[in-house]
């Protein structure tokens, strides 16, 4: 095969995925230019496409390939027209934090849904047999599937051009992505408008399913798989253009693709160093305008700081009791180990993880959706120490947080040079790019992860850890983990209830106040991300000692999803509360774990109403109940903000 | 004078922003036919009256009566359909929509009074604007913006029109063409309530003049009247005429 | 073991009683369970625990691995019952159960819930093999037999320990099989594909190094990589058919597998290069594949038809159990697995596991592929392999046919070369 036809090739690969990834970020960037809700769920769309098209088919019989293109798509935009008037629609005005929250825990339900229709097997989406086989085209053979797919991509983004371009609806959303409020003040219901928007978005979102079900297996792991590559998609095209979902998805395609066969190293890496270079260099990406899209940027993070009806004393009192118990009843009852060697100990370890979330999100008001990174690199990072320089568990823990913390440093010195949804992405890059890389890296074990690790509680020997036992079982990991814990805890707090801490609230309540008074913003931020880090690195370098060793799924983004549910379920910007969080988010999943394999549907589904409803978590449930109570006004759901606050008249 | 309710009454307007109290008790009339200007230094409240007005802000005490109905709170949508238009500080022209497409969203909106122009009655008559029709927002510069926000407003249908410091930053020679437009737009019909910070503007074209300072009223009169008294142009103002 | 040189079976030195035995000694102290109230059960402790063995099952039911858990699961059900019902063993079996989520930090709180709690003595499951290598850990602090699922040479390897007994065939055994047939038959111009991890790069490793030992003329035309989980393939099969290769070593399973073969056979790839991947048979990517998997070749590590030893029994025995199914590799690897290891038990007359690991290496004994053992040095079962080849099945499915065996003990390389020495 001529060098040319081998490029034409290549470039055709890289089109046709690039499509299906059109079809994926247009919705997603529309859905986010005019309503300022990014949507992670919409994966989940993409999935729900092609299972819904698969059992169309199904039952159609012949000819249901095409049946279920038409379909599926309808049912799928229903459905997301139903999500949108449910859930988001009580959300508007909120930061658009709450909108990635809800629409995670929507993921959480979708999936278990999915599975719990089909089941979790893998199947095969029966390709129409017009559209099988090769056709010789420019002198080679292609598939003829692929070309479908580039034709049809090509087709429904022309016809969305024309609908966003040539139609009174059209033009409304595109003024709407641009100013909403102006949309507004022109008498126009925006409102009425956003169940169209999304409902259009998912259906966008179900023909690619249903046409890339056709090259690939229909699995539930299907939108996973695509929400992040939808996200880097948007972020290079620009938020909240259409222009630039296009160019970006046929750009990263074909990025991919001769990444791939050129560069073979750096795939899975190139598209989040790619991402991470457009949020640094050009947050608005190719086609996005600074100005546009950002008008109003909805309320403030809803913190439970405010909201707590305990007085200090009380509170101080309920922790000292806390932490007696956590200390002494384990060894006068004779509870299974397991629960206190693993359960406690799981639950004190996320709790850890949260609180260090809380320091950046709850008081900075840094949304940091990576947050796994440090995590995981504090796990890797003890379990090299142990491996490589002493086998002394406080040493390598040190190291953890030492290693944690510095990257930290790094990746925060980068990312707060951007600011609110970009700060989000960025940080949710640099974990998907640690994750990829640690598979690639033959002395981190690569895939199969590091383990046979063996820490001892002395200097370069002692007794090993997990082998002392107290009375019942109890291992005395137990007390490093709550002494860990606890003191994390007394730490964070004294840094919060020093100057610095003020200042950290004072910066999330409103940055450019702060600025003007005269204090070093991107400073402060570096540094509480730094602490922030280092903590997590602890709760990974416990984690890799509780599990005897470390894996790649340490860097799972899942788990920065989690850690997220469980600080908010709990309430953020009380330190506390993300811990409480840990625990109840915990405690339920093993009380669900026993009643149904769908436990994370349940838990996505509690995550939902409380985002709805208790968006400020449990801890302010009591000043909840109470101005129930009283019918007091101020404290419990937030009323929607029309304008932010403006300085002049 | 006019005879009959004002067209617009505001009584002891009380309104902020969170904990920030900006209007502290405005009350002002606005009668059919009129041009009103408010005036006053920066800071004082004028935008946020507009806006209280216009109903994006919902005041914590006093009432917004427009054409005889009590519409406080009502909300943006609503009040505009009734009949009320907003030309907005920062002009907010969709940049990345072209004139025409500017004032085809007007069009999609507003409300149904007799006051609605045609939109290619406003590029005949702005033209300006009629020569530049295909250009993009961001493309048009200052005056033209400012034209295409009035002309937008005007195919919105306003029986009202809210003008917020529509010749903020502009040069001399447009500030008197904008001028200009808005004699002529009132002498149409269009009751006209004009926030400025150019205070020979205001009393060029205002039929009468409240001076706002601190979130109250502190004036209220004919151009005339205010020209005459220069202590109260000195304090609240801060300006000589 | 990887990391430390100290060899496999020194490395611990256990100088206080495991938490499990301090556990069952404690037999009698009323355990309340707490404000947790879970619905699980102190069971078998404090009742006939001497005439009890209680076996876990932790199978990925949730994560990426999910598809293949529940025949896993079935296949360990299925031993449970023949083993109760069955005269020849003089013990109750009770199944406990877990999800690994194919996530070894969840796989080993899972474990631990269900030795420390449900009190497990023996433990089966896993299939990835991260999560394997976690639980090859957790066994040896715990002390109890762990039978992994998963098949990746480390597990019995340079990671095993005495307390870990394979059943799943590794992938140095199917490499035997599938590399001097496939060199042979297939043709000596190879390229190979893989996906980019510890799997992939064990497939390419041992069939390349095979297939040079079995034929000198060994062409390697090409190796490319993709990473895991990537999902389109066109391009590394534009660069396969573009090149002089006869045959193309695939070193991926699961999604990835499906995908390519999807692909390639949408290129028309399948019909110029001979497609041939150790996991090509597994009903999971049959399934998936339909027509388009005929005419690829692949390892075999079990399939229905097999005729020996006692599978017939075994595969009438799980369709009248399962409503006509087919068992899988997974469900035949949960059936043995619990079968071999009761077998030990029984001859051991204990279900002590530190009893129990002392009689099963190289203890001889009938199984689904005929006589059969836990090799003495890495405790490996010796399971024979097959090459196969897919062609039209009497459904949408393809089928198998069986080209040539490779037996038991001519499958398994030597200890010395898969890194472990247990005695």
């Amino acid at each position: 095969m001529s060098a040319a036809t081998t490029l034409l090739e290549q470039v055709l690969n890289g089109l046709t995925i690039g499509m299906v990834y059109v079809l994926l970020a247009a919705g997603l960037s529309i859905i986010f230019g005019v309503m300022d809700v990014i949507n992670f769920a919409h994966g989940e769309f993409f999935a729900l496409g092609a299972y819904v098209g698969l059992s169309v088919a199904l039952a159609t019989g012949s000819g249901g390939f095409w049946v279920a293109l038409l379909v599926a798509p309808l049912l799928v935009g229903l459905v997301g027209a139903g999500v949108e008037r449910f859930t988001i629609r009580p959300l508007y005005g909120r930061n658009p934090l709450y909108h990635i929250l809800l629409t995670f825990g929507l993921v959480l339900i979708f999936k278990d849904v999915i599975t719990l229709i089909w089941g979790q097997q893998p199947y095969q989406f029966a390709k129409p047999p017009l559209l099988s086989g090769t056709v010789t085209l420019f002198g080679f053979d292609y598939a003829l599937y692929s070309y479908f797919v580039i034709g049809i991509g090509a087709l429904i983004a022309l016809g969305t051009w024309l609908a966003l371009t040539r139609t009174r609806y059209g033009l409304v959303i595109r003024a709407g992505s641009m100013d909403r409020d102006m949309v507004r003040y022109l008498g126009i219901d925006i409102d009425r408008y956003y169940t169209i928007v999304f409902a259009f978005g998912a259906m966008l979102a179900a023909v690619g399913g249903v046409v890339l079900a056709g090259r690939q297996n229909v699995a539930p792991g299907m939108g996973n798989a695509v929400i992040i590559p939808a996200f880097i998609v948007v972020v290079l095209g620009g938020l909240g253009s259409f222009r630039g979902a296009v160019v970006g998805g046929l750009l990263i395609g074909v990025i991919q693709t001769f990444v791939r066969s050129q560069f073979p190293f750096l795939e899975g890496l190139a598209v989040f160093l790619l991402m991470i270079a457009v949020l640094l260099l050009r947050p608005q990406g190719l086609f996005g305008n600074p100005e546009w899209g950002t008008g109003g940027e909805g309320g403030d993070l809803l913190t439970a700081g405010d909201a707590d009806v305990f007085d200090s004393a009380l509170k101080r009192r309920i922790g000292v009791g806390l932490v007696g118990v956590l200390a002494v009843t384990p060894l006068l009852i004779g509870l299974p180990s397991y629960y206190v060697n693993t359960l406690v100990v799981n639950i004190l370890i996320w709790a850890l993880f949260a609180l260090s979330l809380d320091f950046v999100m709850g008081y900075a008001g840094l949304v940091s959706l990576g947050h796994v990174l440090f995590y995981g690199v504090g796990a890797y990072a003890t379990v090299l120490a142990v491996m490589h320089l002493v086998p002394s568990l406080f040493v390598a823990l040190a190291v953890g947080i030492a290693v944690s913390a510095v990257i930290a440093w790094v990746v925060g010195y980068l990312s707060i040079r951007v600011s609110g949804v970009y700060f989000s992405m960025i940080t949710l890059a640099f974990a998907e790019l640690f994750f990829s890389a640690v598979f690639k890296l033959e002395w981190a074990g690569s895939s199969d992860g590091l383990f046979g690790f063996d820490p001892v509680y002395g200097l370069f020997a002692g007794p090993s850890v997990g082998s002392i036992e107290l009375v019942g079982g109890v291992s005395v990991f137990y007390y490093v983990v709550l002494a860990a814990v606890v003191g994390s805890y007394l730490l964070a707090r004294q840094v919060m209830r020093a100057p610095f801490g003020s200042v950290l609230q004072a910066i999330r309540e409103s940055e450019l106040r702060t600025g003007f008074i005269g204090y070093d913003v991107t400073v402060y931020k570096r540094r509480a991300f730094v602490v922030s880090g280092g903590l997590a690195g602890l709760a990974g370098g416990l984690a890799a000692v509780q599990t005897g060793g470390v894996s790649p799924e340490f860097l799972a983004w899942i788990r920065s999803g989690e850690v997220i549910v469980m600080t908010i379920l709990g309430g953020m910007g009380t330190l506390y509360g993300p811990m409480l969080g840990a625990g109840v988010y915990l405690v339920s999943k093993e009380l669900l774990l026993g009643i149904t394999e769908q436990w994370q549907g349940v838990l996505g589904l509690i995550f939902v109403l409380f985002v709805i409803f208790v968006p400020r978590g449990l801890v302010s449930l009591p000043g909840l109940l109470a101005g129930r109570f009283d019918r007091s006004p101020g404290g419990g759901t937030d009323v929607l903000a029309e304008e932010e606050t403006e300085v002049t008249d | 004078m006019s005879d009959g309710d004002p067209l617009l009454r505001l009584d002891g307007v009380r309104a902020g922003y969170g904990e920030t109290q900006v209007l502290d008790g405005v009350s002002l009339d606005v009668n059919r036919g009129e041009t009103v200007a408010l005036i006053g230094r920066n800071g004082v409240g004028k935008t946020t009256t507009l806006r209280t007005i216009l109903g994006a802000v919902t005041p914590t005490a006093g009432t917004v009566r427009y054409d005889g109905e009590d519409v406080t709170g009502l909300g943006p949508i609503e009040t505009v359909r009734r009949g009320v238009g907003l030309v907005p500080e920062e002009r907010r022209v969709f940049p990345g929509l072209t004139v025409e497409e500017n004032l085809a969203v007007g069009r999609y909106g507003g409300s149904e009074t007799a006051n609605r122009r045609d939109p290619e009655e406003v590029l005949e008559t702005f033209e300006n604007l009629g020569r530049r029709r295909r250009s993009r927002g961001t493309d048009l510069s200052g005056g033209e913006q400012q034209m295409l926000a009035i002309g937008r407003a005007l195919v919105a249908g306003a029986d009202l029109l809210l003008l917020d410091e529509p010749t903020e930053g502009l040069a001399p020679l447009i500030v008197d063409r904008v001028s200009e437009l808005i004699r002529e737009i009132n002498e149409e019909g269009i009751t006209v309530l004009l926030v400025e910070q150019n205070v020979a503007v205001a009393l060029s074209l205002a039929d009468r003049v409240y001076i706002l300072d601190r979130g109250r009223v502190v004036f209220e009169g004919a151009p005339a009247e205010l020209e005459a008294n220069e202590s109260v142009m000195e304090r609240h103002l801060g300006v000589t005429v | 073991m990887v990391m430390s040189g100290t060899p496999p079976s020194k490395r611990r030195d256990r100088s206080i009683a495991p938490t499990r035995r301090r556990l069952l000694k404690a037999v009698g102290t009323s355990a309340t369970l707490g404000a947790a109230g879970v619905a699980g059960c102190l069971g078998t402790i404090g009742g006939d625990a001497e005439n009890t063995v209680t076996y876990a099952t932790l199978n990925p039911m949730s994560g990426t691995y999910n598809s293949l858990g529940p025949t896993q699961r079935k296949g360990a059900e299925l031993a449970a019952k023949h083993i109760n019902e069955s005269d020849e063993f003089g013990f109750e079996l009770k199944l406990v159960k877990g999800d690994t989520e194919t996530d070894p930090t969840a796989a080993q709180q899972a474990a631990r819930r269900l030795v420390n709690k449900d009190g497990a003595q023996f433990l089966f499951g896993a299939i990835s093999s991260s999560v394997a290598l976690a639980l090859n850990e957790f066994a040896q602090d715990e002390e109890i037999i762990y039978n992994p699922g998963g098949a990746a040479v480390p597990i019995t390897g340079e990671a095993c320990n005495e307390w870990v007994f394979r059943a799943e065939t590794n992938t140095a055994q199917v490499a035997e099989a599938v590399s001097e047939y496939t060199v042979k038959n297939l043709g000596n111009r190879v390229w190979f594909h893989i996906s980019d991890y510890a799997y992939g790069e064990s497939v390419l490793k041992r069939v390349r190094s095979r297939m040079e030992a079995a034929d000198a003329n060994l062409e390697v035309v090409g190796v490319s990589r993709s990473q895991l989980g990537a999902s389109n393939y066109d391009s590394f099969i534009s660069g396969i058919g573009g090149s002089d290769a006869q045959v193309a070593v695939l070193g991926m399973t699961g999604s990835d597998l499906i995908n390519f073969v999807g692909q390639a056979a949408s290129q028309g790839l399948k019909d110029r290069v001979n497609l041939m991947s150790p996991t090509m048979t597994f009903a999971v990517v049959r399934g998936a594949l339909g027509k388009a998997a005929v005419g690829t070749y692949g390892g075999v590590r079990y399939v229905p038809q097999l005729e020996t030893g006692d599978n017939r029994a075994f595969v009438e025995a799980y369709r009248e159990e399962y409503d006509g199914e087919d068992p899988d590799n997974f469900a035949r690897v949960g059936y043995e697995s619990l079968r071999m290891t009761a077998r030990g038990i029984e001859a051991a007359e204990s279900n002590e596991p530190a009893a129990v690991k002392d009689q099963l290496p190289g203890m001889e004994m009938d199984t689904i592929f005929g006589r059969n053992q836990f090799r003495a040095c890495d405790h490996q079962a010796m399971n024979p392999t097959w090459m196969g080849e897919l062609v039209e099945g009497s459904g949408e499915t393809a089928g198998v046919k069986l080209l040539s065996k490779v037996e038991g003990k001519d499958a398994l390389p030597p200890c010395e070369q898969l890194g472990c020495s247990l005695g």
